[in-house]
C-alpha cells in the first residue's frame, strides 16, 4: 500500500497525478476463505479491516451486492456521538468514539472527522430533566457532557431562534463537545482500502442469494458468481437484514423503514455544530462544502424502496424552520432515502444464531453511521472468537425472548 | 336496566331495546344571564372585529353552538327513522355526506357509526332530549359542545386559505357543497365542511377543538393576512 | 405520496390522515401465562419484515378512526388491496405467485401453438 502524505502529494504532482495506484484490488473470488463478511459498508469494511489488522485473520471476503459503501453509508448524515442513556449502549458508541478520534492517522485516510460537538435540545420541562438525568448518566460513564442553558445555546448556534416567543422554545440543551461529523464516502474508503492492504479480497456485484449449511452449521454462501466456502459468515447488510435472516432460515425482530435525508445549496459557513431536537424533530448541520445536511424521522411503515414520503419532507423542513426562521428561503438541492432496521429497543443486534458459525449484526437503526469504527471492532472479535465480545453481550439476539431490552428510544431520539 | 351507553352486547336484549333509555341527560348550558355575563368562547381573544370592505376572506366564530355526537348502528332498525324524528333532518348514510337545514340544524357523517350534529346553542338540550326520545337499543349521544367551537370562513379567497393549509382536496369538484371530512390542518386536525356556495362564493365551516382554537386561530388570520381580512364579530 | 383506499370511509384519501400500525393480523395468545418465553417474546417482538407482499394494519386516524388492512408491495409501494377488519387478505405472496405461475405458462402455450403453426406451413 502506498502511503498518502503531503510528500506523496508532491511527488504526483509532478507527474499530473496519473500514476497513483489503485485504492483496492478487485479480485477474482477463490472457492473458501477462513471468513466471509456479507454486505460492504463502512460496518462490513470496519470489519475485515479489524479481523486482518487485530486477529491475524487475512484469508477474507467481503462480499456485496453493488458498490463499496453504496447503502446507508452512502445515505446518512454522517453524526457521531456517544452520548446514549443505558451503560451498556454508552460504552458501545463510546468505544466507536475513541476509535473515530484516532481513525485518520489509523487508516492513514482522512475520514475528516470534525469533533464540532453535537447539541441536543430540550423545548419541554420534561425534555430538560430526560436531558439532566442522560447527562448524569453519561458523566458517570465517564462520557463528556454539559447541560446548557437558554443563553449558552444561543452563543453557540446565533443563527438559531432561542426567543421566548416560538412554539417551542428553546429552554436548553445537551452538548456534547467530542461529538461531530465525518465524511462518510471517505469511511468506507478508508476501511476498503486499509483492509485491502492487509489482503482482504473486496468482491464487488456480487450478490449472496443464500446461505449453505451442514448439519446446523454454516457452510458457505451462495451467490450470483456461484459458491463461496467459508466455516465464519458475518452478515452486516443494513437495510437488507431481515431478508438475509429469512435466507438463513430465522426471523429477526427487525422492521426496514425508510428514512430520508437533505442537503441544501452551498452557504457560507453559518452553522459550526450539529443541532438536534427530538421535540421539534429534526436535525441539521452544515458539511465542509457548505450544504445544509438535515433530516427528521422515519416513515411509518416497512419500505424497502429507498424513498420516502413527501409528507416526512414537508414536516422535517417544517421542523427546521421553526428552530432556524433564517434557513426559510434555502433551497434543498437533493434529496434521498435509506432503509433503516429498526429493533423494538432500538439497539442493535450483535449476535450469533440458530446457525453455528453464522452472525449477524444489524438493527442500528437510525444511527448506526456514528458506530461504524466500533461496530467492525467488536464484531471482528466476536468472529474471530467464536462469541460475543463482551460489550456485545447484552446486545445478543434471544434479549427479545428473554426480556432483557435495552430501551434506548430517549437517547436514540430523532432519527439520524 | 337498560344503559345506552353499554358495550356488552349481550346486555341489549329485545326487552332492553324496547325501552327507553335511562341514561341522565343534564343540560349543561347554564341560565341564559349566567351564559352571558360568564361564558367566553375559545376564539373570543383572538376575533376582535375587524372590517375591511375589499377583504378576500372573512372569517366569523359560530360560538357557543351544541355540538352533539351520536354513535349508533344505522342497520338497526328504526334508528334512521328515529334520527330524522329527533331532528327533522336524514341521517346521512354515505361517506362524508353532510345534511343541513335553513334553521341551523346541520348532520355529518363520520364514520359508518358516528355522526357529528350541531343545533342552536340554546336548543341543545331539547335536541339531545329529543334523540333520547325517539332512539331506543344501542346508542350512544354525547354532548360535546364545550369542547369545540365552528369557525367561518368565507370569501373570494377562502378556498386559497385551504389549499395553504390542508392536504384534502378542496377543489369544487372534489369538495362540493354538503360535503364534510375530518381534515389535517397545519398539523392540526379539524372537521371542514363546505356549507353553501352563493354566486361562486363559498362558506366552509371549520369545526375546531378547543384545545387547538388558539393555535388554528392564529394560523388562519397568518394564512388570510395576505388577502386582507375581515372579521366578523 | 400514497393514496389509501379506507374500506369504511369508501374514498380515496391523502396518506397524511393515515397511520401505519405495523403487520396485521397478529394474535395476542389467549393464555399468556401458558406461553414460553420464545413464545412470548415471538408474539411481542418478532414481525414479518418482507421485501415484497406486506399485510399490514393500518388507521384512519384523521378521518372515520377505524383499523383496517392494506396488502401493500414494500418495495413499489403499490396497494393492492384494502380490507376491513375481521376480514382476510384476498391478496397474498402465494396467489400472486399462482398467478404469476400460469401466466407463463399460458404465455409459453400460445407461443408453442404458434411455433407449430409456422411449422406446419410449407
Amino acid at each position: 500500500m502506498q502511503r498518502y502524505s503531503g510528500f506523496g502529494l508532491v511527488k504526483h504532482a509532478l507527474s499530473h497525478h496519473e500514476h497513483w495506484q489503485k485504492v483496492w484490488r478487485s479480485p477474482e473470488p477463490k472457492k473458501e476463505y477462513d471468513v466471509i463478511i456479507v454486505g460492504g459498508g463502512g460496518h462490513g469494511l470496519a470489519t475485515a479491516y479489524y479481523l486482518a489488522k487485530e486477529h491475524g485473520i487475512t484469508n477474507i471476503a467481503v462480499i456485496e451486492k453493488g458498490w463499496l459503501g453504496g447503502g446507508n453509508t452512502a445515505r446518512n448524515t454522517t453524526i457521531v456521538r456517544s452520548n446514549y442513556l443505558w451503560d451498556e449502549s454508552a460504552a458501545l458508541y463510546e468505544h466507536s468514539m475513541k476509535l473515530w478520534e484516532g481513525l485518520s492517522q489509523d487508516l492513514n485516510y482522512n475520514v475528516m472527522f470534525s469533533q464540532r460537538g453535537v447539541l441536543n435540545l430540550g423545548h419541554t420541562l420534561q425534555d430538560m430533566r430526560d436531558i439532566q438525568r442522560r447527562v448524569n448518566a453519561n458523566r458517570l460513564q465517564g462520557i463528556d457532557g454539559e447541560v446548557l442553558d437558554t443563553q449558552q445555546v444561543q452563543d453557540l448556534v446565533p443563527a438559531m431562534d432561542c426567543s421566548a416567543s416560538t412554539r417551542y422554545p428553546v429552554l436548553g440543551a445537551s452538548w456534547q463537545p467530542r461529538g461531530g461529523v465525518a465524511r462518510h464516502d471517505a469511511v468506507a474508503w478508508g476501511f476498503a482500502r486499509g483492509a485491502d492492504s492487509l489482503g482482504v479480497d473486496l468482491i464487488q456485484q456480487t450478490e449472496v442469494t443464500g446461505f449453505r449449511k451442514q448439519d446446523g452449521a454454516i457452510v458457505g454462501v451462495e451467490t450470483s458468481r456461484g459458491f463461496i466456502g467459508a466455516k465464519r459468515v458475518g452478515v452486516v447488510t443494513a437495510g437488507n437484514s431481515g431478508v438475509m435472516a429469512e435466507k438463513a432460515g430465522f426471523r429477526l425482530p427487525l422492521e426496514s423503514h425508510p428514512l430520508q435525508a437533505l442537503v441544501s445549496e452551498p452557504l457560507k459557513p453559518i452553522l459550526d455544530t450539529v443541532v438536534m431536537s427530538n421535540h421539534v424533530h429534526g436535525y441539521v448541520s452544515q458539511s465542509d462544502k457548505g450544504d445544509l445536511v438535515i433530516g427528521a424521522g422515519i416513515d411509518g411503515y416497512v419500505g424497502y424502496g429507498q424513498r420516502g414520503s413527501y409528507p416526512t419532507i414537508e414536516h422535517t423542513v417544517q421542523a427546521i424552520i421553526e428552530l432556524f426562521p433564517i434557513f426559510s428561503r434555502v433551497r434543498m438541492n437533493r434529496q434521498w432515502g435509506g432503509i433503516v432496521d429498526t429493533c423494538p429497543d432500538a439497539c442493535p443486534i450483535i449476535s450469533k444464531t440458530p446457525v453455528k458459525g453464522l452472525f449477524f449484526n444489524c438493527g442500528w437503526g437510525t444511527g448506526g453511521f456514528k458506530a461504524t469504527p466500533g461496530s467492525g471492532n467488536i464484531f471482528a472479535w466476536t468472529l474471530a472468537k467464536g462469541r460475543a465480545h463482551p460489550l456485545a453481550e447484552p446486545f445478543a439476539y434471544d434479549r427479545f425472548n428473554s426480556g432483557k431490552l435495552i430501551d434506548e428510544h430517549g437517547a436514540a431520539g430523532v432519527a439520524h | 336496566m337498560s344503559d345506552a351507553t353499554t358495550l356488552d352486547p349481550q346486555a341489549v336484549t329485545d326487552a332492553d331495546a324496547a325501552t327507553r333509555s335511562q341514561t341522565s341527560v343534564i343540560d349543561q348550558r347554564p341560565a341564559l344571564d349566567v351564559h352571558l355575563q360568564t361564558a367566553r368562547s375559545p376564539l373570543a381573544h383572538l376575533f376582535t372585529a375587524r372590517a375591511d370592505a375589499n377583504a378576500g376572506v372573512v372569517l366569523e366564530e359560530k360560538a357557543f353552538l351544541g355540538h352533539l355526537m351520536l354513535r349508533g348502528d344505522p342497520a338497526q332498525s328504526g334508528f334512521a327513522e328515529a334520527v330524522e324524528v329527533a331532528l327533522g333532518l336524514a341521517l346521512p348514510l354515505t361517506s362524508s355526506t353532510l345534511n343541513l337545514n335553513d334553521a341551523g340544524v346541520s348532520i355529518q357523517w363520520l364514520a359508518p357509526d358516528e355522526w357529528l350534529i350541531i343545533v342552536p346553542g340554546e336548543e341543545a338540550f331539547a335536541f339531545e332530549q329529543a334523540l333520547h326520545e325517539q332512539l331506543s337499543g344501542r346508542y350512544q349521544v354525547v354532548n360535546v359542545s364545550g369542547g369545540q367551537t365552528v369557525v367561518s370562513l368565507s370569501g373570494a379567497q377562502a378556498r386559497q386559505v385551504l389549499m395553504k393549509s390542508t392536504p384534502t382536496d378542496v377543489h369544487p369538484r372534489a369538495f362540493p357543497v354538503g360535503r364534510g371530512v375530518p381534515a389535517v390542518f397545519a398539523k392540526a386536525t379539524l372537521i371542514l365542511r363546505h356549507v353553501s356556495a352563493k354566486e361562486g362564493e363559498s362558506e366552509f365551516e371549520l369545526v375546531i377543538r378547543r384545545s387547538f382554537a388558539d393555535y388554528l386561530g392564529r394560523w388562519l388570520l397568518d394564512a388570510s393576512e395576505e388577502f386582507g381580512v375581515c372579521i366578523k364579530a | 405520496m400514497m393514496h389509501i383506499f379506507c374500506p369504511y370511509c369508501g374514498e380515496l384519501r391523502e396518506e397524511e390522515e393515515f397511520h401505519a400500525k405495523g403487520q396485521a393480523h397478529i394474535e395476542r395468545p389467549i393464555e399468556p401465562e401458558a406461553c414460553s418465553d420464545a413464545e412470548w417474546g415471538d408474539y411481542l417482538f418478532f414481525r414479518n419484515n418482507p421485501r415484497g407482499i406486506h399485510h399490514e394494519l393500518w388507521i384512519h386516524a384523521v378521518g372515520c378512526r377505524k383499523y383496517f388492512n392494506i396488502t401493500r408491495h414494500t418495495v413499489t409501494y403499490e396497494i393492492l388491496e384494502t380490507y376491513r377488519m375481521g376480514e382476510q387478505p384476498g391478496i397474498t405472496a402465494e396467489t400472486l405467485a399462482a398467478e404469476q405461475l400460469a401466466q407463463s405458462a399460458a404465455a409459453s402455450a400460445a407461443s408453442s401453438t404458434t411455433q407449430q403453426t409456422g411449422d406446419a406451413r410449407p
